[in-house]
């Protein structure tokens, strides 16, 4: 139990007031001398079992009496809250509010989403415990805000559902530095979230980090976690996986490919029937799956369009269900813009494969076209165009390194290959080492096939990289993501951390001196080919684009096309829709994280705060029940009753005249 | 009476004046040794026709019924009952406790306006009267007699007489039944704090001596009530050791205890045949006195 006052406990001492003023009373006695002694004899050799059990329970009842006026002064909050006020009104309350689509779910039965509960009870509780400032920091933005009370969470925009996911390690580190900035005083961290997995990034470094920051803060800081961790059975959540647009001989026609996802259901569930609404433009049509398991993948549905309608956006939905966060997604679609690859290479056997693997186009559909430059043609390149980079050159210095990193920088991607005279210049932190001959080959060893562009294929399917023999290899030095390593440990193929676009450095050429690469050109071509692909994700008049990460983009230029219709112009970059930015077309949808339905154990979470002051509460979507309320009435009624009690205890006997004269 | 003497506390004339028209009666035959007004055991020279009796030699010639000889050819003797005085024994117990008194009088105060009453009023109607004051034993003790000069005797030492000590009421009972010539009126005046069946030892074998017994229990409102509000310790009166009680706690048993040494008191004395009389301090003695007086009268001795 905790306390609004808990200072004014400080007279709980007052209960022993009963018994001191009993003990007072035994010393004030009278004497008096007495004949009846014979009588008070026999009385005390009597049994004074009630007589002295009613002496007891007279001062238990007044005691009780004390403690329950005391108590209700002190004003008692029923609750979970565990240890809730332990010194009064703190000086600053943060609140972090999980704002993720996954806090959209409803309670089985309930109306109230998540977030709308956690933003009830938060705003409910905190009004009762007061505070002398208030702290927003929202999921979307991490920026802490200074609030008037906590009634404006139910009405505040910046506390509606939006569809970015959560960074629960940076709001923190949010918090932490705004407690620091602004020297706050004892401060209590409430935290409203689903502990999702994806959300709480629980294996980041960053938690270790953080839980030594809040250690080192003198001020004592609280933390409350407000969880609603119940998972959504049988919610379904849609995801489009690729829209192309095809042009046939009687007309144009999208084709959509989507994967729809059924949480908490074995494999081999009874069959569900789904209807799938498809939103081309306003123009509605229905298609009906039959779905089984927990997952379904639709491939390529044909949806006819105007012939001459190039570009546009489309809304595929599925019917509510338990989280109506996940049952719609955003496309654009347009036609492909053409691909182009700059190859820089100093060898022309080196290049000319590069070229032909950056050319072929694997689609008709797809225009592809390669050119081969010199270091000296780079400024006449127009780099809005390009999307993808060979380099098969000494590592670019001076004006180029900057041209190289501007296109980096604006998401586009290069691929790095070793030249015969190596210099000692770096990009992006790595650089070049001596060659290393091996005439019998070497074979790749180990690749990732999980991620990056030596991915398994859609099938599943592994490249062919163990095939590849390479004869010639560069080494390389700084820090690097190896993709793929030689025998004995050397990298083949990496990549270099970069913030946006992609640096990666392939050890060998593709000259038939070097390697296998063009020989067994599977591996070079769907290299390129994805490298290609990646950075013509970044060109064009549309784009798909993840709530909540839309650098490079100006949310604040943006027309909303379709979406949510509360959605705030300022917060569009956190609320799936269709936006146009200019004569671009953006779709903006939840990230794929956000329908991986997992939750943090329990134990992982304490793990987190570990050393912290933390309590935790689980509350449920649509719950009614205040979390805490205040119960002083009930220890008025309690001291009431105490009070009747010890006045009936306290009534005189009867006394019947033992001896009538 | 009170002429060259400070009037005696304990006496109301008033008082005694009224009790005066009620007879202090016996309620048993009584054995004085003058011509008196209460029944005798023996036959006497009354107006009382008692009965007739065969003549038999040595008899008074004299009380022989002539006519009845006429009659019958036979000799008969013609028999009066006897009328004798009385002899009126008081005891009073001096003990401690008898000086506990919580209505601005005390036992032994009240004691002492009881006694002198009935001493006063058993002397006008020419019965002896003697006095045993009793506490540990037999402090004073003067036999009856009668007489002004014996009553002042008896009022000077009721005058003087202190409570103190503790009661050993039950052997000095006992003695008092054996040394008071038999067929006496006793009256008892003491509180009784003893228990009831030592006490029914001592009036068996004061009803064995023939005696007629009375008792006036004198107590204390305050001692039946028991109403105090605040802890008290109670010292004894008799030297005993003192107690600490907490009123409220203890007032439930002590009415108990009272209530069964009633009980257990008043089967004693029924069985006893003794006249008893419990008596509260606030009462009138008088009216007290009253009662028992016409009590007496009603179950006045038979021969």
């Amino acid at each position: 139990m905790s306390f609004l006052q808990p200072l004014l406990l400080a007279a709980l001492p007052l209960i022993a007031l009963p018994i001191l003023i009993h003990l007072i009373n035994q010393r004030r006695f009278q004497t008096i001398r007495w004949g009846a002694m014979m009588f008070l004899l026999a009385a005390n050799r009597m049994s004074r079992g009630y007589a002295k059990l009613r002496q007891w329970l007279i001062l238990l009842f007044r005691t009780l009496a004390i403690a329950g006026l005391i108590f209700g002064v002190a004003r008692p909050l029923a609750s979970g809250w565990l240890g809730l006020t332990a010194g009064g009104r703190p000086d600053t309350t943060i609140i972090l509010l999980d704002r993720s689509p996954s806090m959209r779910q409803q309670g089985e039965g309930q109306a109230g989403t998540k977030l709308d509960t956690g933003r009830h009870q938060l705003a409910r509780s905190l009004s009762l415990l007061g505070s002398a400032k208030w702290v927003l920091i929202e999921s979307t933005t991490n920026t802490p805000r200074e609030i008037e009370s906590p009634d404006v969470l139910m009405n505040l925009p910046a506390t509606e559902p939006a569809s970015s996911s959560a960074d629960l390690p940076a709001m923190l580190q949010a918090a932490r530095d705004y407690i620091q900035a602004n020297k706050s005083g004892r401060t209590e961290v409430w935290i409203c979230s689903d502990i999702r997995a994806n959300d709480w990034n629980a294996e980041s470094g960053r938690w270790a980090t953080l839980r030594d920051a809040f250690l080192e803060l003198t001020q004592g800081v609280r933390f409350h976690l407000l969880a609603y961790p119940q998972a959504a059975a049988g919610n379904m959540s849609l995801r489009v996986t690729n829209v192309r647009r095809q042009q046939g001989s009687d007309g144009a026609e999208l084709l959509v490919s989507l994967k729809l996802t059924r949480e908490g259901v074995a494999d081999d569930a009874e069959k569900v029937s789904v209807p799938v609404s498809f939103e081309i433009e306003g123009a509605r049509s229905e298609a009906s799956v039959e779905m089984t398991g927990s997952q379904f993948e639709l491939k390529d549905h044909r949806i006819p369009i105007e012939r001459q309608k190039d570009r546009g956006w489309g809304k595929v939905s599925i019917p509510a269900d338990a989280n109506s966060a996940d049952n719609d997604f955003y496309f654009v679609f347009d036609q492909p813009a053409v691909r182009q690859t700059i190859i820089v290479a100093d060898d022309a056997n080196a290049a000319r494969p590069l070229q032909l693997s950056a050319a072929i186009s694997p689609d008709p559909a797809l225009k592809l076209a390669a050119e081969v430059l010199t270091v000296d043609q780079l400024p006449t390149v127009e780099w809005d165009q390009v999307s993808l980079v060979l380099w098969q050159a000494p590592l670019p210095d001076g004006p180029a390194a900057d041209v190289i990193q501007t296109f980096v920088d604006r998401g586009g991607q290069i691929v790095f290959f070793p030249t015969q005279a190596v210099t000692s210049t770096s990009f992006a932190g790595a650089s070049w080492q001596s060659w290393v001959e091996t005439p019998d080959g070497i074979a790749i060893e180990t690749w990732r096939g999980d991620q990056d562009l030596l991915a398994h294929t859609q099938s599943g399917a592994a490249l062919p990289v163990g095939q590849l023999q390479v004869r010639k290899h560069c080494g390389l030095s700084g820090e690097h993501i190896p993709l793929a390593t030689l025998k004995g440990g050397t990298p083949l193929l990496a990549r270099v951390t970069t913030n946006r676009g992609g640096v990666y450095f392939c050890a060998t050429t593709p000259a038939m001196a070097d390697s296998s690469l063009a020989e067994n050109g599977v591996v070079l071509y769907v290299l390129v080919q994805r490298a290609l692909a990646l950075g013509a994700a970044v060109l064009g008049n549309t784009r798909q684009l993840v709530s909540g990460d839309v650098s490079g983009e100006q949310p604040t230029a943006w027309q909303q096309v379709a979406g949510p219709p509360e959605a705030l112009s300022t917060e569009f970059a956190f609320h799936g829709g269709v936006y146009s930015a200019g004569e671009r077309l953006l779709a903006l949808n939840r990230g794929s994280a956000e329908d991986q339905a997992a939750v943090l154990a329990d134990g992982r979470v304490a793990e987190l705060f570990q050393g912290l002051d933390f309590a935790r509460v689980d509350d449920k979507a649509g719950n009614l029940a205040a979390l805490i309320q205040e119960i002083w009435r009930l220890f008025l009624v309690a001291m009431i009753i105490a009070l009747i009690v010890e006045a009936a205890l306290c009534l005189p006997k009867k006394v019947s005249q033992v001896v009538s004269a | 009476m009170f002429a060259d003497r400070q009037p005696r506390s304990f006496l109301d004339t008033g008082a005694l004046s009224r009790l005066a028209a009620v007879p202090l009666c016996a309620r048993r035959p009584m054995q004085g040794n003058v011509s008196g007004r209460h029944t005798s055991p023996h036959r006497g020279a009354s107006v009382e026709f008692a009965e007739y009796r065969k003549y038999v030699p040595g008899d008074d010639l004299r009380r022989l019924d002539w006519r009845a000889y006429g009659r019958s050819d036979r000799f008969y003797v013609k028999e009066f009952e006897a009328d004798t005085n009385l002899r009126l024994c008081v005891v009073l117990d001096t003990s401690g406790s008898m000086d506990f008194g919580s209505t601005g009088v005390t036992k032994i105060e009240y004691a002492r306006k009881i006694t002198g009453s009935l001493a006063y009023l058993a002397s006008q109607q020419g019965d002896a009267v003697g006095l045993s004051c009793v506490a540990n034993g037999i402090v004073r003790n003067i036999p009856p007699k009668r007489g002004p000069a014996h009553l002042m005797n008896v009022f000077d030492i009721l005058e003087q007489t202190q409570p103190s000590s503790e009661t050993q009421l039950v052997p000095v009972l006992h003695e008092l039944a054996e040394t008071i010539r038999q067929r006496a009126l006793i009256v008892i005046l003491s509180d009784f704090f003893v228990e009831p069946e030592l006490l029914r030892g001592c009036l068996q074998h004061l009803r064995f001596r023939k005696h007629d017994v009375s008792m006036f229990q004198l107590l204390d409102p305050l001692e039946l009530n028991f109403n105090f509000r605040r802890p008290m310790r109670f010292i004894d009166m008799e030297g005993g050791p003192a107690i600490f009680a907490e009123p409220n706690e203890i007032a439930d048993r002590y009415q108990k205890a009272l209530q069964k040494y009633a009980d257990e008191l008043l089967a004693v004395v029924l069985e006893s045949a003794v006249d008893f009389h419990p008596v509260t301090l606030d009462e009138s003695f008088e009216q007290v006195l009253m009662r028992f007086l016409v009590g007496r009268t009603r179950t006045k001795g038979v021969r």
